[in-house]
């Protein structure tokens, strides 16, 4: 047996035994022998990448936020949680405020980004890591909101606002890079809807 | 909202928490998450080579588990389950997109697919000198075809006969999309261990 012959059906027999011409020609042989010893430890090296990587927080967020969409968590109420109506009103309009302004915001920049490709104008409300949007008065009160009502809640749904925040930076640098990218786009009013149904649990569970 | 690096209850076992999502309850649907997110995830990044669209199909995968939860009776490994789901998502998407689930050189060989005999040196075999972000590098260079074939066998560990089955070609094909995938790793980490061993 020569290394053609070898080569050629290796790939049949490389996971498996071999016969006892091929490993006569293993043994005489270091090319041969050299590729089989690099391609399985590239085999092996290759198991280790198995659930290497962590997803981001963000997609857990994501997730939550479809399933209670959807109706797939269902929480069953507690008496503690029926409220008087007035309460609800006082902070009520927070959603319905926090989704117009969230789309309104999205489409002012969106169309912002489009007109002017080469312009270097900052941004309309310019976005970190660290702050939060559409305006920081909004997630503060919100989380003031929270804080008051389920103290040991506020900083859950802190980091889950610097989470929807930084996607929502992502996804402006992303749409801003290239208004043409259709996924982009989509990606952004994602990351808005996905920030207004924070505001919407946030207050769900904020309520007394 | 639950924080997906928390769980709540994290003594709930796997049974526990199955049986528990199927009645809508928030912390077992993160329990079941947490236990199987990097699995999925991985999987999802490897056979894409893009973070974005990983984090998009690791979420599909999962919601569509999670939709389906209440019709699980527990005949195979629950983790099995979820697995082939995402593989399956992962593999659609491919297929939407346009791009190859096997490569499509699968079943000519040409005068240059026929096995040459290496000539020259002998160079030092990869075996205990692999860098792992290397050969994540690698993979993710990897024409689509040939990655999904690896990925799905030396990384997550399926059968050539399952593998036929899921990208739809044959058993033969599979071994041969195999073998070019890891002969091209090959190649590109010695080019790189030359590369960094000729830097000063």
């Amino acid at each position: 047996m020569n290394c053609a012959e070898f080569q050629r059906i290796l790939p049949d027999i490389i996971d498996e035994g071999h016969t006892p011409e091929q490993e006569a020609h293993l043994r005489s042989c270091y090319i041969c022998s050299n590729l089989i010893s690099d391609l399985t430890a590239i085999s092996k090296e290759a198991q280790l990448l198995q659930a290497s990587e962590e997803p981001n927080p963000r997609v857990w967020n994501s997730i939550e936020i479809a399933l209670r969409r959807e109706g797939l968590i269902r929480q069953p109420l507690r008496d503690s949680e029926v409220r008087p109506l007035s309460r609800r009103w006082n902070l009520a309009w927070l959603v319905p405020v926090a989704a117009a302004l969230l789309v309104a915001f999205g489409m002012i920049t969106y169309q912002r980004g489009v007109s002017r490709q080469t312009a270097q104008q900052p941004p309309v409300m310019p976005v970190s890591q660290g702050t939060l949007i559409p305006s920081g008065g909004d997630d503060q009160l919100l989380l003031e909101a929270v804080g008051t009502h389920s103290p040991t809640m506020r900083a859950a749904y802190e980091t889950n606002l610097r989470n929807v925040n930084a996607y929502i930076h992502d996804a402006e640098d992303q749409a801003s890079a290239d208004p043409n990218d259709e996924e982009a786009r989509q990606s952004l009013m994602n990351a808005y809807q996905e920030k207004a149904m924070v505001y919407e649990m946030a207050l769900n569970r904020s309520l007394p | 909202m639950t924080d997906a690096k928390k769980p709540q209850d994290d003594r709930l076992s796997e049974a526990e928490a199955i049986e528990r999502a199927k009645g809508g309850d928030a912390e077992a649907f993160e329990v079941l998450y947490n236990l199987h997110k990097r699995r999925v995830y991985s999987l999802c990044l490897r056979m894409t080579a893009n973070t974005a669209q990983a984090e998009d199909l690791t979420q599909e995968a999962f919601l569509q588990l999670f939709r389906k939860i209440a019709t699980f009776r527990g005949e195979s490994a629950f983790s099995t389950w979820l697995h082939r789901m995402s593989v399956n998502v992962v593999l659609m998407h491919l297929r939407k997109k346009g791009l190859p689930v096997v490569s499509l050189e699968e079943t000519i060989e040409t005068e240059e697919e026929t096995p040459r005999k290496e000539l020259g040196a002998q160079d030092p075999v990869l075996a205990g000198s692999i860098n792992r972000l290397q050969l994540q590098r690698a993979i993710d260079d990897l024409p689509p075809g040939y990655r999904t074939i690896f990925v799905l066998h030396d990384v997550e560990g399926y059968e050539h006969n399952e593998i036929a089955g899921m990208v739809g070609c044959s058993i033969g094909n599979s071994k041969s999309q195999l073998h070019k995938a890891r002969m091209k790793l090959r190649e590109f980490l010695k080019t790189s261990r030359a590369e960094k061993a000729a830097k000063p």
